[in-house]
């Protein structure tokens, strides 16, 4: 057992994957040399040399597209986008190719590749630093899409995705990055794409989040109990396809939801989920299933972050004003 | 706080000092631009990530600042930490990737501040994984199935809906269900079961083919839908039988003309009910069963150790019966002004689901329509019903003589499970002596 942070447990697993199968390659801007922007790559290129880990020219448009033709001929890329607001270059490549390879050729071909990006705010960080833009692969048929939330899930999670036959986007929550270490086991091991988890049992709401707002939404649910208010907590972990049965025997159990994200609310997941419930759940619903969701507007600069951002004390107050319904 | 120069992004080692828009005494705001960094990348405006005073700044304009190193010390309440910024560990060193980063080694918790922002580290070893552990939860739905706007109802009429046994498809709680389960004030009774107390007797009561040309149809209340529907279950369910009986009131009548005006300074409008009323709850203190609900399923009554008197009501709309609430804890005059407060509300529409629910026995005048006998119906799941016809003259025999006497028709309907025709008898005979003598009701 060994501790590692988000970052270093990505790290860990691209070694392990590229020791095991030969196929694994990992390029994009920086991560060759420098180990990546944030050092999830360091260290491959001296182990595994040029060939397999290297830097790329600073065009996403060449990274995926290349990746893309890679996979097609019996490779595994794992690429990273420097940050999830510059993929934009590479999304034709990923939703006209890579989400579709397989239906053109009608099975005869998969892209077996991952590309993967930082997101998210809460780190006072530059224009298109800071987006959450998973919606924008989640409505596109033929990708898979994941976020992990703590460093188990991360390596979990990095390890089935770099094994699946199919495209997967895998988005890190940069903020939780190095917020916190968990132990995790030595051997491999898989965290199962399209299941969520539920991180605390309850009887009266459901909480759905992903990314670094689990760790905002468990320290926001502190003390409710104390109040009443027995919250039950769901890590997504998958947000496509994600875990309908999970979240939907969740309220027909507790009869109430939230979603928390922090991508805009228009069009969001949350809009998604809440529609499911909808369909899978209505009649056992106490309240309307509620989201609480990042607003409409390009992400803030640093000085007014703080009014984009989801605390936990909004968190707080959501849940308690879903139970007041 | 020691606010160092950290490579979170865009992989540079160094930057320059371009210009620092604070100087050391000054007090900075969370957000404001601190310093211009120029890397080979960008020139970035480093904000402040605390408010506070500014005690250390790194490098002067137009020197290096390497990552790791610190780019001001400010002091924002937090503790001092000057020490801790001497030496401090690029974050090349510190991001352990070599697979065995333990939580023994000692870490900076910090912010450090890069061209793209800041990032937290921390130590915090959270809990391990329990992924494969979860035992699968067996759902159990013990949620009651039923629509927003059904549930908003039954909030709405103070129902709660967990004790509803719907009618709907899977069991589903309708709008009928809440509005019958209102009206009976408890948990409605599963029609379907072989609940001996209330299963509804499935009879074939199909309607011929009607004449469309000679017939006209039209769609009922709300109301009276829940009307038929509890005088169905009433009747159904409740084996009724109806006693009845006259009293010579001649006495109250008197008593009510004598303090007519004393009713009136106290702004009293004085009816002979408010007396039918209080000679009830005497009578009910000596025959506490007329008072109860039969549990047949338990075999058991439950006696109820209040005495709230429903009156029933004819408005526009239909019949409702509210009550009044310990009636036997008034006065006749308090029972009258009660009695004029519902009537007021029922015909104002401005009745609460509180004024019908929690009746233990009842009473229905026809008296005002002239008429002298009835066959009451029950309210379910009361077992008795008082019904009063008209006080009229009439020739009675009195030690006999043929005399003209205020006479009061009777009619006690029971429910023949609980309640035999000689408590019914032995009950009206004390009613009756309380209307005959009713300075009874004053000194008993």
């Amino acid at each position: 057992m060994a501790v590692q942070t988000v970052l270093s447990a990505i790290n860990q697993t691209l070694f392990e994957q590229m020791k095991k199968d030969d196929s694994v390659v990992v390029f994009g801007e920086d991560v060759g040399f420098e180990g990546g922007v944030f050092r999830a790559t360091k260290g491959l290129q001296q182990e595994f040399g040029k060939d397999r880990s290297f830097d790329s020219p600073l065009a996403e448009s060449a990274i995926i597209g290349s990746a893309i033709g890679m996979a097609v001929n019996g490779l595994k890329p794992v690429v990273e986008i420097q940050f999830s607001g510059f993929m934009f270059p590479g999304y034709n490549q990923i939703v006209a190719h890579a989400a579709r390879y397989r239906n053109r050729t009608r099975g005869l071909y998969n892209v077996p590749m991952v590309i993967r990006m930082p997101y998210g705010g809460g780190i006072r960080a530059l224009e298109h630093h800071s987006e959450s833009l998973e919606t924008l692969f989640a409505h596109i048929p033929g990708l898979k899409v994941v976020i992990p939330s703590t460093p188990y899930d991360a390596k979990g999670l990095l390890t089935s995705a770099i094994q699946d036959p199919d495209p997967v986007i895998f988005m890190e929550p940069k903020r939780i990055y190095r917020a916190f270490k968990q132990e995790l086991p030595d051997k491999e091991f898989k965290v199962p794409i399209g299941k969520a988890k539920t991180l605390k049992k309850g009887e009266d709401i459901t909480v759905v989040a992903w990314g670094a707002l689990v760790r905002e939404t468990e320290k926001a649910i502190k003390g409710l109990e104390d109040e009443g208010i027995d919250v039950e907590l769901i890590d997504l972990r998958t947000i496509q396809p994600y875990d309908k049965e999970a979240i939907a025997n969740s309220v027909k159990k507790t009869g109430r939801l939230l979603v928390v994200h922090e991508a805009v609310k228009s069009f969001g997941p949350g809009a998604e989920i809440i529609s499911m419930i909808n369909e899978k759940a209505f009649l056992y619903l106490e309240a309307p299933p509620t989201r609480l969701t990042g607003p409409d507007i390009t992400v803030p600069l640093p000085k007014g972050e703080h009014h984009f951002i989801i605390s936990p004390e909004r968190i707080r107050a959501k849940i308690k004003e879903v139970m007041a319904f | 706080m020691n606010f160092k120069f950290a490579d979170i992004g865009e992989g540079i080692h160094e930057g320059v000092i371009l210009e620092w828009k604070y100087k050391v005494g000054d007090t900075i705001e969370e957000g404001e631009t601190l310093v211009i960094v120029e890397t080979d990348k960008v020139n970035a405006e480093i904000p402040s990530p605390v408010t506070g005073d500014i005690k250390t700044l790194g490098p002067d304009a137009g020197e290096e600042i390497h990552v790791g190193e610190t780019l001001a010390i400010i002091d924002d309440g937090e503790g001092d930490d000057e020490d801790e910024a001497a030496t401090v560990k690029d974050s090349d060193q510190k991001d352990d990737t070599s697979n065995d980063e333990s939580s023994s080694e000692s870490a900076e918790e910090e912010k450090g501040a890069g061209v793209v922002g800041s990032i937290e580290v921390s130590n915090d070893v959270i809990a391990s994984s329990t992924e494969g552990e979860e035992e699968d939860e067996e759902i159990v739905n013990k949620r009651v199935l039923a629509t927003p706007v059904a549930r908003k109802l039954a909030k709405d009429l103070g129902v709660d809906i967990k004790t509803i046994k719907g009618s709907g498809k899977n069991g589903r709680v309708m709008k009928d269900d809440i509005y019958q389960a209102a009206e009976k004030n408890g948990p409605q009774s599963d029609k379907e079961t072989s609940s001996k107390g209330s299963k509804r007797i499935q009879v074939d009561a199909s309607l011929p083919n009607f004449d469309e040309n000679r017939t006209r149809r039209e769609k009922i209340s709300k109301l009276r839908q829940t009307i038929a529907d509890n005088m169905t279950t009433s009747k159904t369910v409740i084996p009724h039988t109806t006693v009845m009986d006259e009293v010579i009131v001649e006495a109250l009548v008197q008593f009510r003309e004598e303090n007519k005006s004393l009713a009136k300074e106290r702004d009293v409008h004085m009816t002979y009910m408010p007396f039918i009323i209080k000679a009830l709850t005497k009578t009910l203190e000596e025959y506490p069963r007329f008072n109860s609900s039969f549990d047949y399923d338990k075999s058991e009554i439950i006696y109820k150790n209040y005495m709230n008197i429903g009156v029933a009501v004819d408005t526009p709309d239909g019949l409702i019966v509210p009550n009044i609430k310990d009636a036997d804890k008034r006065g006749v005059f308090g029972l009258a002004k009660e009695l004029s407060t519902l009537k007021e509300k029922a015909n104002n529409k401005k009745i609460q689901l509180e004024d019908l629910r929690d009746g233990t026995i009842s009473i229905t005048n026809y008296g005002v329509f002239d008429s002298t006998f009835g066959a009451p119906v029950i309210k379910y799941p009361e077992v008795a019903i008082l019904g009063i016809g008209r006080i009229s003259e009439k020739p009675v025999a009195v030690d006999g003589e043929v005399v003209i006497k205020h006479v009061l028709p009777l009619s006690l309907s029971i429910d023949h499970r609980v309640i035999d025709g000689g408590d019914a008898g032995r009950f009206l005979r004390t009613f009756k002596s309380y209307l005959k003598n009713p300075m009874l009701l004053l000194l008993s």
